[in-house]
C-alpha cells in the first residue's frame, strides 16, 4: 500500500500544531500567578511589619541638628536632643519653600516700589509691618500703602529697603513714613532662631522645631529632624504601670483557657469522629462560636454575669442568693478572670476542635478496627492510638490558640472593662488609641510578637526532641 | 470419659435472642452516652447564644428587670433590636462593615485564586518556602500588624478609611484564604483537565468547564469565611479608623457608656452572620483549618 | 477446640442486605476462604465474625461460646487488615506485642511471643524500627506477626495479599499457607483472587449478592460448582456455557447443540427430561474438551475465531453459530483463526444448568 499523498502537508503544518509554549513562559506562569499575592502581602504586610519593628527602637524624632548661617545649606554644627531647653540669640526670616504647619512662625514680606524723598522711585523689600495697607484687591490682596511711622522716640524714623527679603540683605534705601507704596508682591517667611543649646552647641534652626516660651527669649526642641535608635519606647513600655499586671494577666489567662480548652476540644472531636445520627448538626453547633467575634462572645457573656444577668437570675430563682452578685466590678477581679476563661473556652475551642477532627480524620478506620480487635478498651485506644497520631494537629493546634491567646482583647473588654483586668493587647490599643503614643504601642506590639514566635519555637522543639528522643 | 454437653439452644430460640437483645442493649448503653455528652456539650454552646437572642428580642423594660424571667422571649418584642438598629452610628456602622467585608472578600478570592491554583498545580523553585511563609504569615498576630499600618496609612493620608481597612483585612485573610484555595484545587484532579484539553478543550477552557464547577462550592465557601472573619475583626477596626467606624468597633467604643439593651441586641446583631454562615460551610472547615497540620 | 459457627446471619445497610441469612460452619484448624467478587458481601461477613460490624439477626459462635454482639477485643480472635493498619507511631515491637499488652500479657511472656512471631515471619531484623521507612512487604510481614502473637485459635485475614505487587503476592501465599499450617489456627480468609482462594483453602464457601453459594473444597467447587454464578466466577478461563435444546423420546435423551447433538451421561438423563423441548445451559470448562482437527461422530463443528498461544497451552476462542467457547489445546495441536474444527464433550465433564434458577442439574 502506498501513502496517499496528503499527508505530505500534515508533516508541514505539524511543527507549528505541537510546538509546545516556550519553555520560559511554562516556567514563568507559577512565578506569575503568585506574584499578586506576594506583592501584597509584601505591601501590606512585610512592609508594615519591618515599620512596626522600627517604630518601637527608633525615634525618628530624636535630634534637631543647628546649622551655621539660616541658610539650608550651610554646615552643620551640632546636634541636640529632643527636648533641649535652648536661649534664643536671633532671628531671621527665611523664604519658606514649602507648606508646613505646627509650630511655624511666620512673617510677612512686601516687595514695595516706594517714592523716595527726591521723587524718584525705589522698588525693594520690607516686612509687612512695616507697611499700612490703603488698597486691597476683590481677593483681599494687598495692592498699596504708605510706609508706617516709627512709634519709638530713640529709633531711627526712616525705614530700609532691602534688597531681598531678608534683614540681612543689602539696604537699598532709607524711605521716610508715610511715603507712598505700591506692594508688587508678597512673600512668607519662615522665621529661623540662632539658638544656644544647654551644652554651649549655637546654630541656626527653623521655627517649626522650636517651642517657644512666653518671654520668647527661651524654649525648648519640640522635634528634631534626624533619627537615632533608642530603648527609650520599650523602658517606657516597662515602666508603665500596667505593664506588669498586663503580661502577667495574659499569661494567667493561657495557663487557665489552653488545658481545659484542650480536653474540651478533644472530648468535642471524639463526639464528632463518633459519627452519632446528626452528626452533621452537632458539627454545625459545636463549630458556631468559630465564627463570631470576641467581642460578642465578651457581651454574650456579659449578659450572663452582669449585675442583674441570667447568673444572678438563675440563682435567685434557685433561692441560693437573696440579692444579686455583683460578679464584674473592681472588687471582684477573680470573678472577671472566671467569666474571661469562660468566654475564651466557649468561643475558641471550636477551632481547636476542628483542627483535631481533621487530624482524627487522616487516622485509617483499619487502624482504629485493629486496635478494637486486639482488645484495646476506648479509653486505651484515645491512649495508645489516637492521642499519639494527632500529635502533630494537636502542636500546630497550641501554636495557633497560644498566638492567638496573647491577642486577647475585645473579650477583656466586654467583661471587665480594661482596667481591673488588662491584657497585653488591650495596652497596646490603650497606648495607641487613648495615649497617642505610637512608638510606645509599636513597643507593646512587638513584645506580643516576641512572645508569639518565642511559644513557636518552643513547642516546634518540644515536640521534636521529643520525636527524636523516641527516635533514638 | 467425655461429659456430653447438652445441645446449644436454636439460633432462634426465645433464650438466645433475649441474651442478644441484653447484649445489644450494653453496646447501645455507651452510644446513649455519646449522645448525653454530645447534648451536653451542644447545650454549653445554645444556651448562652438562646439568652443572649431573648434579650435582643423583647422589651428594653424585661432587660433591665431582675430577677430575669428563667423562660425567655417573654415577652416577645423587637423593642431592644430596634433601639439598637436605631442608635446613633449603627446604620452607618452596619453599611461600613458590609463594604469592608465585602471588599475584603472580593479583593482576598481574587488574588488568592491564581496563587492557591499555583501552589496545587505546579512544582516551582521556591513552592515549599512561599507555602512555609504563608503559614507563618496566617499565625501573625493581628495586634502586630495594625499599628504600623495605622501610621503608614496615617502618613498616606489613608487614615479613618473603610478601604484602608479593607485593606488591611485582605492582607489577614489572604493567607488563609490562599491555601484553602490550594487545598479546593487539589482536590480536583489534574488528570481531568487534562482530560478536557485531550477532547480538545483549550486549557482555558478545560478550566472554565471541568475545573470551576468542582472548586467554585469550595472557593464559595472560603469567601464566606472572608467575610465572617472581616465582620468580626475588632482590634484593627479600632485602630483604623475614627469617624468611619465598622460595626464591631463602633460596638466596642460604646460599651463603656451604653446601655444593656443596645450591648445585648448589637451582641447578638454580630454573631447572626456566623449562625447563618457557619451552616453552609461546616463541611469546608476541615479544607480550611485540616491541612494545616500536613 | 475452636470451632466457628455462623448461623442465620444478616447484615444491612441502608435497607440493602450485604449479607443475607448466612450459614457457615468452620471447624477447628480448617482454612476457610471467602471468595466472591468485589461487593459480595464477603468483608460485611467477616467483620461480623470480627465484632467490627455487628449481625443484625442470627447467631455468631467460637468454640461453642455466642459470641455474636460481643466487642472484638472480647472474642479471642486475631486479625490481619487489607490495609495491614500498623500502627505508625510505634516500633515494630510495639505494634507486635500491642494486642498482648493490651490483654495484660505479662511483659516477659510478650516479649518471648514478639520474638517467636518475629523469627516466624523472618523480621527479628526489623523489631525496632517503625512502620513509616518499611516497603508493602515487610509491612505485611509485621502485620501477620501481629495476629500470630496473639495466639488466638480463630484468625481472620481480610484481602491480607491485595496490596503486594503480583511478584511478592505469589510468594506470601506460599509462605502464608505454610504458616498457617504450623500454627494450625482456624482461619477465615476473604479474597477476590479465585487462584488464591483455590491454591490455599481447605474450603472454599463462593458468596454472590450477600448470599453463600457454595461451601466445598477447592476441587469441588472448580469441577462442579453448585450454579452458574460459582462455574463463571472460578476458574481462568471461567466455564463456558452454551445453550441447547432437551429433546426426550422413546427414552432416550439428547440435547441439540445447532445442528450437533450431544448425548448426556445416563445418570442426568431422568433429571433432563423435564426438559423436553425446553432450552438448557450446557456447562464445560475450557480444558474438559477435546478439540479434532476431523469430523468425528458425536462430535460438535466449531469454526476458530482467535487464537492466543499461553506458553503451557493454546488457548481458542471458537464459534458455534452465534455463540463463543473458550477450548484449550495443546500448544503442538496445530490451528489457526478461520479453521473448521470438532470438538467433543466429554459426557462426565459437562454440567447441565437450569437456565431459569441457573443452578446445577444433579
Amino acid at each position: 500500500m502506498t501513502a496517499p499523498s496528503k499527508p505530505q502537508t500534515d508533516v508541514e503544518s505539524a511543527p507549528t500544531a505541537v510546538a509546545p509554549p516556550p519553555s520560559w513562559r511554562r516556567k514563568a506562569t507559577p512565578y506569575l500567578l503568585i506574584a499578586p499575592a506576594l506583592i501584597y502581602l509584601a505591601a501590606f504586610f512585610a512592609y508594615p511589619m519591618v515599620q512596626g519593628l522600627i517604630l518601637a527602637v527608633y525615634d525618628d524624632e530624636a535630634l534637631l541638628p543647628l546649622i551655621a548661617e539660616p541658610d539650608i545649606t550651610s554646615a552643620q554644627t551640632g546636634k541636640i536632643p529632643q527636648g533641649t531647653a535652648i536661649t534664643i540669640l536671633a532671628r531671621q526670616g527665611n523664604l519658606l519653600t514649602e507648606e508646613l504647619s505646627s509650630d511655624l512662625l511666620i512673617e510677612v514680606w512686601f516687595q514695595v516700589e516706594v517714592a523716595q524723598a527726591d521723587g524718584s522711585a525705589v522698588t525693594g523689600w520690607t516686612p509687612e509691618s512695616r507697611v499700612r495697607i490703603r488698597e486691597e484687591s476683590a481677593e483681599g490682596d494687598p495692592l498699596a500703602g504708605t510706609i508706617r511711622t516709627k512709634l519709638s522716640s530713640t529709633a531711627d524714623p526712616l525705614t530700609d529697603i532691602y534688597s531681598e527679603p531678608n534683614e540681612r540683605s543689602d539696604v537699598l534705601a532709607q524711605v521716610e513714613p508715610r511715603s507712598a507704596a505700591r506692594i508688587v508682591q508678597t512673600a512668607e517667611l519662615e522665621v529661623w532662631f540662632q539658638v544656644r543649646a544647654e551644652d554651649g552647641t549655637e546654630g541656626w534652626t527653623p521655627s517649626r522645631f522650636v517651642q517657644v516660651f512666653g518671654d520668647e527669649e527661651t524654649g525648648r526642641v519640640d522635634r528634631g529632624t534626624a533619627g537615632e535608635f533608642t530603648t527609650r519606647f520599650i523602658e517606657k513600655m516597662r515602666e508603665d504601670r500596667f505593664f506588669g499586671s498586663a503580661w502577667r494577666t495574659t499569661l494567667l489567662l493561657m495557663a487557665l483557657i489552653l488545658p481545659l480548652q484542650f480536653i474540651l476540644a478533644i472530648i468535642m472531636a471524639l463526639v464528632i469522629h463518633a459519627r452519632l445520627k446528626f452528626s452533621s448538626l452537632f458539627l454545625y453547633v459545636f463549630s458556631v462560636p468559630m465564627g463570631m467575634s470576641d467581642l460578642a462572645v465578651g457581651i454574650l457573656f456579659f449578659s450572663i454575669f452582669t449585675g442583674n444577668g441570667l447568673l444572678n437570675s438563675v440563682l435567685d430563682g434557685l433561692g441560693i442568693i437573696d440579692s444579686p452578685q455583683a460578679f464584674l466590678t473592681a472588687e471582684s477581679r477573680n470573678w472577671i478572670i472566671f467569666a474571661i476563661v469562660l468566654a475564651e473556652i466557649w468561643r475558641a475551642t471550636s477551632i481547636v476542635m476542628v483542627i483535631v477532627v481533621s487530624g482524627l480524620q487522616a487516622i485509617p478506620d483499619e487502624t482504629l478496627e485493629a486496635a478494637e480487635l486486639f482488645g484495646a478498651t476506648y479509653w486505651q485506644k484515645v491512649r495508645h492510638i489516637m492521642l499519639p497520631l494527632l500529635k502533630p494537629s494537636l502542636q500546630v493546634a497550641l501554636i495557633l490558640r497560644t498566638i492567638l491567646a496573647f491577642q486577647v482583647f475585645a473579650v477583656v473588654i466586654a467583661l471587665g472593662g480594661g482596667d481591673v483586668v488588662t491584657v497585653l493587647a488591650n495596652e497596646t490599643f490603650r497606648q495607641y488609641f487613648a495615649l497617642r503614643n505610637t512608638n510606645v504601642a509599636s513597643a507593646y506590639a512587638v513584645f506580643i510578637l516576641l512572645l508569639s514566635i518565642g511559644s513557636a519555637v518552643f513547642y516546634l522543639r518540644a515536640v521534636r526532641t521529643q520525636a527524636e528522643m523516641a527516635a533514638s | 470419659m467425655a461429659i456430653q454437653n447438652p445441645p446449644p439452644p436454636a439460633w432462634d430460640s426465645p433464650e438466645v435472642s433475649a441474651q442478644h437483645e441484653k447484649m445489644r442493649a450494653k453496646g447501645a448503653r455507651g452510644r446513649i452516652g455519646t449522645y448525653v455528652l454530645a447534648i451536653g456539650i451542644a447545650l454549653w454552646i445554645i444556651l448562652p447564644i438562646f439568652f443572649l437572642f431573648s434579650m435582643a428580642f423583647t422589651t428594653q423594660e424585661t432587660v433591665r428587670s431582675y430577677p430575669k424571667n428563667i423562660l425567655p422571649l417573654v415577652p416577645f418584642s423587637t423593642d431592644t433590636m430596634q433601639f439598637f438598629l436605631q442608635s446613633d452610628g449603627v446604620a452607618e456602622g452596619l453599611v461600613n462593615s458590609i463594604i469592608v467585608a465585602v471588599i475584603t472578600l472580593v479583593l482576598s478570592t481574587v488574588i488568592a485564586a491564581p496563587a492557591g491554583y499555583a501552589l496545587s498545580r505546579f512544582f516551582f523553585r521556591g513552592r515549599d518556602l512561599f507555602r512555609l511563609s504563608i503559614l507563618a504569615v496566617r499565625a501573625f498576630p493581628i495586634v502586630v500588624l495594625s499599628i504600623p499600618l495605622a501610621v503608614l496609612f496615617l502618613r498616606a493620608g489613608l487614615f479613618d478609611s473603610i478601604f484602608s481597612l479593607a485593606l488591611m483585612h485582605t492582607a489577614l485573610a489572604l493567607p488563609t484564604t490562599i491555601l484553602v484555595v490550594a487545598s479546593v484545587f487539589a482536590s480536583v484532579p489534574y488528570e481531568l483537565e487534562e482530560a478536557g484539553q485531550v477532547f480538545g478543550a483549550s486549557p482555558l477552557r478545560a478550566f472554565r468547564y471541568i475545573v470551576l464547577p468542582l472548586v467554585a462550592p469550595g472557593i464559595a465557601a472560603s469567601s464566606v469565611f472572608t467575610f465572617v472573619l472581616s465582620w468580626n475583626e475588632v482590634f484593627a477596626a479600632s485602630v483604623l479608623t475614627l469617624e468611619n467606624r465598622t460595626l464591631p468597633a463602633l460596638v466596642l467604643t460604646q460599651l463603656s457608656q451604653s446601655s444593656d439593651a443596645y450591648q445585648f441586641a448589637g451582641g447578638f446583631f454580630l454573631m447572626v452572620p456566623s449562625l447563618i454562615f457557619m451552616f453552609f460551610i461546616r463541611k469546608y472547615l476541615f479544607n480550611m483549618w485540616g491541612q494545616v497540620s500536613k | 477446640m475452636s470451632e466457628i459457627r455462623i448461623e442465620h446471619v444478616s447484615k444491612s445497610f441502608n435497607g440493602q442486605y450485604a449479607v443475607q441469612d448466612a450459614n457457615l460452619t468452620i471447624a477447628d484448624g480448617e482454612f476457610l476462604v471467602l471468595l466472591g467478587p468485589s461487593g459480595c458481601g464477603k468483608t460485611t461477613l467477616l467483620r461480623t465474625v470480627a465484632g467490627l460490624g455487628m449481625a443484625d439477626s442470627g447467631r455468631i459462635s467460637i468454640d461453642g461460646r455466642d459470641v455474636t454482639y460481643l466487642k472484638p477485643g472480647e472474642r479471642k480472635i486475631s486479625m490481619v487488615f487489607q490495609s495491614y493498619a500498623i500502627f505508625p507511631h510505634m516500633t515494630v515491637r510495639d505494634n507486635i506485642g500491642f494486642g498482648l499488652k493490651m490483654n495484660n500479657v505479662p511483659a516477659s511472656e510478650i516479649q518471648a511471643n514478639v520474638a517467636e512471631a518475629a523469627e516466624l515471619l523472618h523480621i527479628e531484623n526489623l523489631l525496632d524500627r517503625r512502620p513509616s521507612d518499611m516497603s508493602g512487604g515487610q509491612r505485611q510481614r509485621v502485620a501477620v506477626a501481629r495476629a500470630l502473637a496473639m495466639k488466638a485459635e480463630v484468625l481472620l485475614m481480610d484481602e491480607p495479599l491485595s496490596n503486594l505487587d503480583a511478584l511478592l503476592r505469589l510468594e506470601m501465599r506460599a509462605e502464608l499457607k505454610r504458616l498457617l499450617a504450623d500454627v494450625n489456627a482456624t482461619t477465615i480468609y476473604v479474597t477476590h483472587d479465585q487462584i488464591e482462594a483455590l491454591s490455599m483453602g481447605d474450603r472454599i464457601a463462593v458468596m454472590k449478592d450477600g448470599e453463600i453459594q457454595q461451601v466445598d473444597g477447592p476441587s469441588t467447587v472448580y469441577d462442579h460448582p453448585s450454579n452458574q454464578f460459582v462455574g463463571s466466577f472460578i476458574g481462568n478461563p471461567p466455564m463456558n456455557f452454551l445453550t441447547g435444546t432437551v429433546s426426550a423420546a422413546n427414552g432416550s435423551v439428547s440435547v441439540a447443540v445447532g445442528p450437533d447433538q450431544i448425548t448426556p451421561a445416563a445418570a442426568l438423563a431422568p433429571a433432563l427430561k423435564a426438559f423436553d423441548q425446553k432450552p438448557v445451559t450446557i456447562g464445560i470448562r475450557a480444558e474438559s474438551m477435546e478439540a479434532l482437527s476431523s469430523p468425528v461422530p458425536g462430535a460438535i463443528k466449531v469454526s476458530v475465531v482467535v487464537v492466543e498461544p499461553l506458553g503451557p497451552q493454546n488457548l481458542l476462542t471458537v464459534g458455534l453459530g452465534d455463540q463463543r467457547l473458550k477450548v484449550s489445546t495443546h500448544p503442538s495441536f496445530p490451528v489457526a483463526a478461520g479453521d473448521d474444527l470438532w470438538l467433543q464433550f466429554p459426557s462426565d465433564q459437562i454440567r447441565w444448568i437450569d437456565p431459569k434458577t441457573e443452578q446445577v442439574l444433579s
